[in-house]
């Protein structure tokens, strides 16, 4: 204890390396700030949007009501999803930015309406956000190598290193320690703002300790590295430019070779694809017989088969039933779309196997819920809210009966998944 | 090692945008070829039909992707309604997106400046280390000399990182792509940039006591530079200025509209009013008697009323990312590598003005492309077969337009800005990277006496 002691007093005394971990600590800081406000934003927004789209239904209820058509109804009111941020999600924005934690759905196709987008400033998005996992993986690496590259080369170049290399027992009476108070230092510089912001967001406690692991192990990987690094190599400046190095192919440019790489190895051109063949398949329903919209909707929904035939030129159960004819056309090519993107993310997993950068930041963001996953299951929980609706309104259009003001407050209301492990 | 990641990023990224420009050029060809071979059709079914409009990738996307991979490609455009653009890349990739994407620009904007660093961070410093330096001082030789040569020597490699840049502008140049004057703009943004970080590199090797300290120095510089500033402004601008969500403008829209009259209200003063003025106009009683059908004259009138509230909230959306980005380039000030970013998006047209542009020009065209099928209604279509279309098979089949018409629509096309537009608004970032150039050798300059007289 007493050489941990005496190392504690050497870096105390280290003004450089104490100016270091208080600059790490303070963009922690500013890095779980500027996550939670952004958390809070997005939870503000979606506060903001409760009595909106209760005036919205009720503007459309007053009219709809007084002729009671069931049509009208599902045709005109717009049913709100959203997908609050994760109690984690202030540590790891993600695609918070870009994919919409708010999407209102109709009853009407769904693959039309299902990859809309939120506003959203493209300049913003582009150089990435301030978040913790940002001075995690690209700030905290550089940390490391400030404080472990000269361990060696530090005493050698002041002389020291033959004697202290003399000493009996200088791994555990020297390095050891040594290494150790320095990295409990960057330890505690990065854990205490994300404990911080954990408490404060309310991150259960088994999310925390896995964090708490990844800041761990990806600090032990970064001190491993700087240690071969420091061990191998003789001057401190050449030391420093191999690791800076290092950090630059890790940290930049091998994950967005790879990025281009899985892009053109799984083009995914079934997003607009679809979007295409989908409006032609549901406005076809208006040039061929009512018969051939009804018997394909009828083999899915043998529910409503039995209800009176569509002879009239316009009719709303025909209405409808062509809009899920038209999503059900295009339900491989949605299916593959949805694979594209999940065979992207498992090409990026297989990297973070190889790259601790790669690894951790997937990581993180899969504990956060804002990775492609994530935005993929709120995809899944709006397509089965969007069956709920369309079940909704099905009898009152296929039996024709009269919708009320009464009923809008009967249509399903989304619940957001309460998150589980 | 820089020579070889920029032709790797240059090949990859130019093989990258040449598969989605031809995809979106098919995109494109299916859906004038959708639109064009519709059968006989109601009007406003071909309203409701709509269009997409795809956004072609600029030429220098493969130089610059900017902010290319964030924005959405394709807007679905239809009556009363405005579309968001879709299946932009970033809701699509890995997380992977998110360090980066490999191209030529960030490889000359991020890389080459930290390896300019540790190639001459010690290039002064360590003469002085070795005490070389002292006596090429005594021997005569002058600070300025020096520093000179060290620079020009440094400049060799980065003149050799940036040839592959060049030979892509360049190509691409020669191919009509890029206009001269914006290519040459982006390459001399480029090389100042270079320039500034070789100054600046050996500036602070001929201050500092040593090469390590030099080289911690010029490091944290470039960490601050590249990648710190760049997300702390990012995070200001999203501060300051909150923009509103689509649900948000969508429900205010509706209320607006409602506002100026209840088209589902058969009383409504404001369709009553512009019913009155239509008959007058016509000089006729009651809109049976109207010699075209009032049936598309209403949805005239209704678009043009939609159509000015989408034009207000987006004009105020995009005054409220310019206010962002107005925030971001006042906090990142501090930093070099914005400026040529700004630079180097906008005159390879992958900026936020150029996507606004997009969306613009896909309203306008949507505008004008609902405004003629209505004009078709009002003109081709009777008001009787109109009334009776939903409940009479005859009346439907009559209220159906040849389907010449769809041939004879003009297709949606994305005009490039003029050379000299986007010249005029590249220049500022031009002018504040050569102030930091101007600035850097300035001091250089001021160093190089200093180093005369500190050896003496």
């Amino acid at each position: 204890m007493s050489a941990m002691t005496r190392e504690l007093f050497f870096f105390l005394r280290l003004r450089s390396g104490i100016a270091a971990l208080a600059l790490l600590l303070l963009l922690g800081l500013g890095g779980v700030a500027s996550g939670l406000l952004e958390t809070q934003r997005q939870h503000d927004a979606i506060a903001r949007m409760q009595p909106l789209q209760a005036s919205d239904v009720s503007a459309i209820s007053a009219w709809v009501s007084r002729s009671g058509d069931p049509g009208n109804a599902a045709y005109y009111t717009f049913h709100a999803t959203w997908n609050p941020p994760s109690d984690l999600a202030f540590a790891a924005l993600g695609l918070g930015d870009v994919a919409p934690s708010i999407l209102r759905v109709r009853a009407l196709g769904l693959e039309a309406q299902l990859y809309e987008g939120d506003i959203v400033n493209p300049e913003v998005a582009m150089p990435g956000r301030f978040d913790f996992a940002f001075v995690l993986i690209y700030v905290a690496p550089l940390f490391v190598i400030l404080l472990l590259h000269d361990l060696f080369s530090a005493e050698r170049e002041a002389g020291r290193l033959g004697v202290l290399r003399s000493t009996p027992q200088a791994t555990a009476r020297l390095w050891a320690p040594r290494i150790a108070v320095r990295l409990a230092g960057l330890l505690v510089a990065l854990a205490l703002p994300f404990l911080l912001g954990a408490f404060i967001a309310g991150t259960p406690g088994w999310k925390t300790v896995a964090v708490l692991g990844l800041i761990a192990a990806y600090l032990a990987f970064w001190a491993l590295l700087s240690l071969a690094v420091a061990r191998l190599g003789t001057t401190s400046i050449g030391n420093g430019m191999t690791l800076a190095a290092l950090w630059l192919v890790l940290a930049l440019v091998a994950p967005s070779l790879a990025h281009v790489a899985i892009n053109t190895a799984v083009p995914l051109r079934q997003g607009a694809e679809l979007s295409l063949l989908q409006r032609n398949a549901v406005h076809r329903a208006w040039d061929i017989p009512k018969t051939a919209t009804m018997d394909p909707f009828f083999q899915s929904h043998p529910e409503w088969a039995g209800t009176a035939p569509v002879t009239a030129p316009f009719h709303w159960k025909w209405y409808f039933a062509f809009h899920q004819v038209g999503d059900e056309s295009v339900a491989t090519l949605a299916q593959q779309y949805r694979d594209g993107i999940l065979e992207r993310s498992r090409l990026a997993e297989r990297l973070g196997l190889i790259l601790p950068t790669v690894g951790v930041q997937l990581a993180l963001h899969r504990l956060a819920e804002t990775d492609p996953r994530a935005q993929l299951a709120y995809q899944d929980r709006i397509r089965a809210f969007h069956k709920r609706l369309r079940t909704f309104y099905y009898p009152y259009i296929f039996n024709e009966l009269p919708f009320g003001m009464e009923d809008f407050d009967k249509a399903p209301r989304y619940a957001p998944e309460t998150k589980q492990p | 090692m820089v020579l070889l990641l920029t032709v790797a990023a240059a090949v990859a990224s130019s093989a990258y945008y040449r598969d989605q420009g031809a995809l979106r050029e098919r995109m494109e060809a299916q859906a004038n070829a959708d639109f064009t071979q519709q059968p006989d059709r109601h009007p406003h079914r071909v309203v409701h039909f709509g269009h997409f409009a795809m956004r072609p990738p600029s030429g220098l996307a493969a130089m610059d992707p900017g902010v290319e991979p964030f924005t959405g490609v394709m807007v679905y455009l239809e009556g009363h309604r405005q579309n968001s653009a879709n299946f932009g890349d970033a809701r699509q990739s890995s997380l992977l997106v998110r360090f980066g994407q490999l191209s030529p620009a960030f490889v000359l904007q991020a890389v080459a400046p930290l390896l300019l660093i540790f190639l001459g961070a010690g290039m002064v410093a360590r003469e002085r280390e070795r005490g070389t330096l002292r006596q090429m001082m005594l021997a005569g030789a002058s600070g300025g000399d020096l520093m000179i040569g060290k620079m020009l020597a440094l400049g060799a490699a980065a003149a050799v990182m940036a040839t592959p840049a060049v030979l892509l502008v360049g190509n691409l140049g020669l191919n009509g792509q890029v206009a001269a004057i914006t290519g040459g703009m982006m390459l001399m943004g480029y090389g100042a940039y270079l320039v500034f970080w070789v100054v600046l590199t050996v500036l602070v090797s001929a201050l500092t006591p040593g090469a390590r300290p030099a080289l911690v120095l010029l490091t944290a510089l470039w960490a601050l530079s590249v990648v710190v500033v760049p997300r702390v402004a990012a995070e200001a601008g999203a501060g300051l200025t909150q923009l509103a969500t689509r649900l948000e403008n969508d429900v205010a829209i509706q209320r607006d509209l409602r506002d100026m009259g209840d088209s589902h209200d058969p009383d409504d003063p404001y369709f009553d009013a512009f019913k009155r003025t239509t008959l007058k106009q016509y000089g006729v009683a009651r809109v049976e008697d109207l010699p075209v059908n009032y049936r598309g004259l209403l949805g005239i009138e209704g678009e043009r009323m939609t159509a000015s509230l989408f034009n207000r909230y987006a004009a105020q959306n995009f005054a409220a990312m310019a206010d962002q980005s107005r925030t971001m380039d006042l906090v990142s000030a501090i930093s070099p590598t914005v400026a040529l970013r700004r630079l180097s998006m906008t005159t390879a047209g992958t900026d936020l003005a150029t996507y606004r542009r997009f969306i613009d020009e896909a309203e306008r065209y949507r505008y004008e492309l609902v405004q003629r099928l209505n004009r078709m209604q009002a003109e081709s279509v009777t008001f009787k077969d109109d009334a009776a279309k939903s409940n009479d098979a005859a009346a439907e089949a009559r209220s159906r337009v040849s389907a010449d018409n769809w041939r004879a629509t003009p297709a949606f096309r994305f005009p490039q800005e003029p050379a000299a537009e986007t010249a005029a608004r590249a220049t500022p970032s031009l002018v504040v990277i050569l102030v930091w150039l101007a600035l850097a050798a300035g001091f250089a300059g001021l160093a190089a006496s200093r180093l005369q007289r500190v050896a003496r």
